[in-house]
């Protein structure tokens, strides 16, 4: 891919459709004496609407820097903010109403709830909203199922499902709370290519209807080239961000 | 409300899924709650049965007595025992008109408890006074069949000296040297033939030299309760008469205790055949087997004499002849007692019939009866001996603690005689009293007047003590140092009952729920009248038995400690597991917006679930057992048991109070051993969420 244009490109200047910085992020783990520096140095800005894929190979540290998007953990220095919020500045309660709210997640191992069946998955987040009525929940709840194409499965456990059918039910679960940004972390990759595909295009199909930003990380370049932007991210760093060269 | 919808559902599909934990951890709460249940329920109703048993038996609801006293009142044992000090209640008129004002008491009823002692007749002293009768009559075969027995006594007497004589020192063996020759001379053929000659010195002799010497006629000591005897009969429900009559108003006398008269008065040959009995048929103890029995059955045969001294020459032929089929023929009386009395596990319910109806009516199977007179002894406070002749009209018992020594163990005295035999007196009252006496001429006081002297009846030396401001118990002293040894007159006037002083006091409620209410009421006008008293409840008065029930709580209170530290631990150890198998849930379920107040929630509400419905099951199943116990009665196994149970057996009943301790014990214990790892899980990162796995 080329991308080295991209190594020395500034972060653009805030706008208001801008809902995710990433200013000089610093994160580093102690992996037992020794100290691992998985981002060094990244800046970045997400806009609404987008459709992003951060690339790289194993380790470059792209599930962590969307756990620094989802709020699911600090820089060690550097700022990132959501929708104005600086996430350094917030505890974990705050944060923690910050996913809630404004997140969304998808998860490479589908991460749903055992105990739980279709229906009640996806209306675990707008419980804990907790803004919602009854009569409010059960349409948004059976609207999105239906629209990620399981009306059919809503009193299943997730045990019954395929591995499709469950990263359709994620996909539902991280919409049904409207979330400006939804973060998946290779949502294909417990998937076959014919899976993924369909779960690419049900992703792509809601950042059309609903406006919502979507950033997911990967390595299978198929998956990647159907990105409006790809972020690539070597050793900490990014290396590439830029729209694809060719279709988008 | 909707989000603890979602954290109901997730704990209870938790605990379904997980359902080996949940399962052992609901058992134990399971067994914890039953053990709750079935324990306070028992200890509740041995409270109650207790209460019931103390309270109609002897203590009443409350008991007041001196706030001097240096022991603590003591009515089953304890201190009391041994004549506690537990001060004097010195005009109980005065307590008992101010305590009956009070709207919750129904009686005040005097007591008194003291030891006396008694010395029945030997069997030796017995055959001597019915030799003389003998000599008196001129019945030479009797005297020849008296002569025997007492000689046999002797040679007994004998036998045993010189086996003391073997280990004794030598000082002693004078002694015994010189009991020794007085035996050889009641044996020699020589002392029976002077008896015809000079028959008053030769019975001289045997009461002055040989009756010493017997092998029986120990001191008896007896507990006895002085009190106002018409009323305890009246106020004390379990109160029960099995023999005999109550005694009249205004006289002196002696209910004796059936316990005491099974216990004490019986031959003891009689006393061990019927435990060995009461053994084998009751509690189903074999004589080859239980060690105590077979050491009782053991020694048994070698009491004869016990028996053979009670039995006459003809009565012992008659018995020989009856017992023959059993014990086989051409033995001698000694022969058949002891054959008769060698017990076994086949022969003991023939032995002990033939023993009752064949030998028993020819013994002396009591050492007192109805309608004996007991001279009763005391040492009074100031050291000497009082003594007064009491008839015995009647044996009582408590109802349904029949078979309780504790609750038997005490007889009951009129006060009067109670008051006589306790007599207190300081060597300068001493002095006090006999000025009095001088000047009013005791020398020639004779014994009504003295009876008038004593208990008041209006007579100008009453009016003296007064001014002299002395109190009954001192008079009541002095009546000892006047006359140790005089004939008592058998009647008393009945208003002397409440006039003078008694010991303690038992106060019987209205309303029993009251208790605590009525406590403080007495305890405010002993101090507003200045009667110096101090009150406790039945429980405490009872002494060490009756606070078994408070150790028993606690024995209980520790192993439910004990039980429940140990489901704390493995609820706990099972909830930091089931949180480690749970991490990418939480993980998730925190990624998602969960606050760790909710995944808390969650595992809090898992146990709260889960004890609630384990301890409602072992609730039920504890008030089941309890119910089932209640149905068939637990059997008392031992004295103290039955006087704990306040009967032969404890029937338990559940109270709501059981149960909702239970349950409540359950809720804290299901709240503190999830604390931990609800704390664990809730600090589970929502980053593991993300960490990918295959």
């Amino acid at each position: 891919m080329a991308a080295n244009i991209w190594r020395h490109w500034k972060p653009r200047e805030s706008s208001m459709s801008d809902i995710v910085q990433l200013n000089n992020v610093v994160k580093e783990y102690a992996l037992g004496k020794t100290v691992v520096r998985a981002l060094r140095g990244v800046s970045l800005t997400l806009a609404r609407g987008e459709f992003i894929a951060v690339a790289g190979p194993s380790g470059s540290g792209k599930t962590t820097l969307l756990n620094l998007i989802g709020c699911v953990d600090k820089a060690t220095s550097g700022t990132v903010t959501l929708d104005g919020a600086e996430t350094n500045t917030l505890d974990d309660h705050a944060l923690t109403e910050l996913r809630l709210h404004k997140l969304g997640f998808v998860f490479q191992s589908f991460n749903l709830i055992q105990v739980l069946n279709v229906y009640q998955n996806v209306e675990f987040p707008i419980l804990l909203q907790g803004t919602s009525t009854g009569g409010e929940r059960h349409r948004m709840v059976e609207e999105i199922i239906d629209r990620v194409g399981l009306k059919e499965y809503l009193r299943h456990r997730p045990n019954e499902l395929s591995g499709g059918q469950r990263q359709r039910v994620a996909i539902a679960r991280a919409l049904v709370g409207k979330p400006m940004v939804v973060l998946a972390d290779e949502p294909t990759g417990n998937l076959d290519s014919k899976t993924g595909q369909s779960i690419i295009d049900l992703m792509k199909q809601m950042n059309r209807e609903e406006q919502t930003t979507f950033i997911f990380s990967t390595h299978d370049p198929r998956v990647m080239e159907q990105a409006q932007r790809v972020i690539e991210l070597v050793d900490g760093q990014i290396t590439a961000n830029g729209a694809q060269p060719a279709k988008a | 409300m909707a989000r603890f919808r979602i954290m109901r559902l997730l704990a209870l599909r938790n605990l379904l899924s997980h359902k080996v934990s949940s399962a052992i951890v609901g058992g134990i709460i399971v067994f914890g709650t039953f053990l709750v249940v079935l324990g306070t329920s028992i200890l509740d109703t041995i409270d109650e049965a207790m209460a019931r048993g103390i309270t109609a038996s002897l203590a009443g609801h409350l008991q007041v007595y001196s706030a001097d006293a240096q022991d603590d009142l003591a009515l089953f044992g304890g201190g009391f025992m041994g004549n506690a000090e537990i001060g004097t209640i010195p005009d109980f008129a005065v307590v008992r008109k101010k305590l009956e004002a009070i709207d919750n008491v129904e009686a005040v009823i005097p007591m008194g408890m003291s030891l006396h002692t008694d010395v029945p007749a030997s069997e030796l002293d017995l055959a001597i006074t019915r030799l003389r009768q003998a000599v008196a009559t001129g019945d030479p075969g009797e005297i020849d069949s008296l002569a025997q027995q007492i000689r046999d006594m002797a040679a007994d007497i004998e036998e045993e000296q010189n086996k003391t004589r073997a280990i004794a020192r030598k000082e002693e063996q004078v002694r015994i040297d010189e009991r020794l020759e007085i035996l050889r001379r009641v044996r020699s053929e020589a002392f029976w033939q002077a008896l015809s000659r000079t028959p008053e010195e030769e019975l001289t002799y045997l009461d002055g030299k040989l009756a010493p010497l017997s092998l029986e006629g120990e001191m008896l000591w007896m507990r006895n309760l002085g009190t106002d005897l018409d009323r305890f009969a009246e106020r004390f429900d379990r109160f029960e008469l099995v023999a005999g009559e109550l005694v009249p108003t205004g006289r002196r006398g002696l209910l004796l205790a059936e316990r005491f008269c099974e216990d004490q008065l019986k031959n003891k040959v009689a006393r061990d055949l019927d435990q060995i009995f009461t053994a084998v048929t009751e509690r189903g103890q074999k004589i080859a087997q239980d060690p105590e029995t077979k050491d009782k059955a053991r020694r048994l045969p070698g009491q004869y004499r016990r028996v053979t001294y009670d039995i006459s020459p003809e009565d012992a032929a008659l018995i020989v002849e009856r017992l023959a089929p059993l014990v086989g023929v051409g033995k001698n009386i000694e022969e058949t007692i002891k054959t008769l009395l060698t017990v076994t596990d086949e022969n003991l319910a023939a032995h002990h019939k033939a023993f009752y109806e064949q030998v028993a009516p020819h013994i002396r199977l009591y050492k007192a009866k109805v309608g004996d007179t007991l001279t009763l002894r005391s040492y009074t406070k100031s050291g000497y001996i009082k003594s007064l002749n009491v008839r015995i009209w009647g044996i009582y018992r408590f109802k349904s603690l029949e078979k309780s020594d504790l609750a038997g163990a005490q007889n009951l005295l009129d006060i009067v005689s109670f008051r006589e035999l306790y007599g207190i007196m300081t060597k300068e009252k001493q002095e006090e009293l006999s000025a009095i006496r001088k000047e009013v001429g005791a020398a020639a006081v004779n014994r009504d007047d003295a009876e008038a002297m004593l208990f008041g009846g209006g007579d100008a030396l009453e009016t003296r003590a007064q001014q002299t401001d002395m109190d009954d118990a001192e008079i009541f002293g002095a009546d000892g140092a006047l006359a140790v040894a005089r004939a008592e007159s058998d009647g008393f006037d009945p208003t002397q009952v409440d006039q003078g002083l008694a010991l303690n006091a038992a106060v019987i409620l209205k309303d029993p729920d009251r208790l605590d209410e009525t406590r403080a009421q007495i305890a405010a006008v002993s101090k507003a009248e200045g009667l110096n008293l101090q009150v406790v409840d039945w429980q405490q008065a009872s002494g060490i038995v009756g606070q078994l029930i408070i150790v028993i709580r606690i024995v209980l209170y520790v192993a439910i400690f004990i039980i429940f530290l140990v489901a704390l631990a493995i609820i706990n150890n099972s909830m930091v597991m089931a949180t480690l198998e749970r991490i990418d849930e939480i993980g998730t379920m925190r990624a998602l917006g969960a606050q760790r107040s909710f995944v808390m929630g969650v595992f809090l509400l898992e146990t709260l679930i889960l004890g609630a419905f384990a301890g409602l099951v072992g609730a039920v199943a504890g008030a089941a057992v309890v119910g089932l116990l209640g149905h068939a009665g637990i059997p008392a196994p031992n004295d103290i048991m039955i006087f704990v149970f306040s009967g032969p057996r404890l029937f338990p009943a559940v109270g709501a109070s059981n149960v909702i301790f239970a349950l409540a014990v359950i809720f804290l214990v299901s709240l503190a051993s999830t604390f931990y790892p609800a704390r664990i899980a809730a600090r589970i990162s929502p980053v593991v969420a993300m960490q990918s796995k295959e």
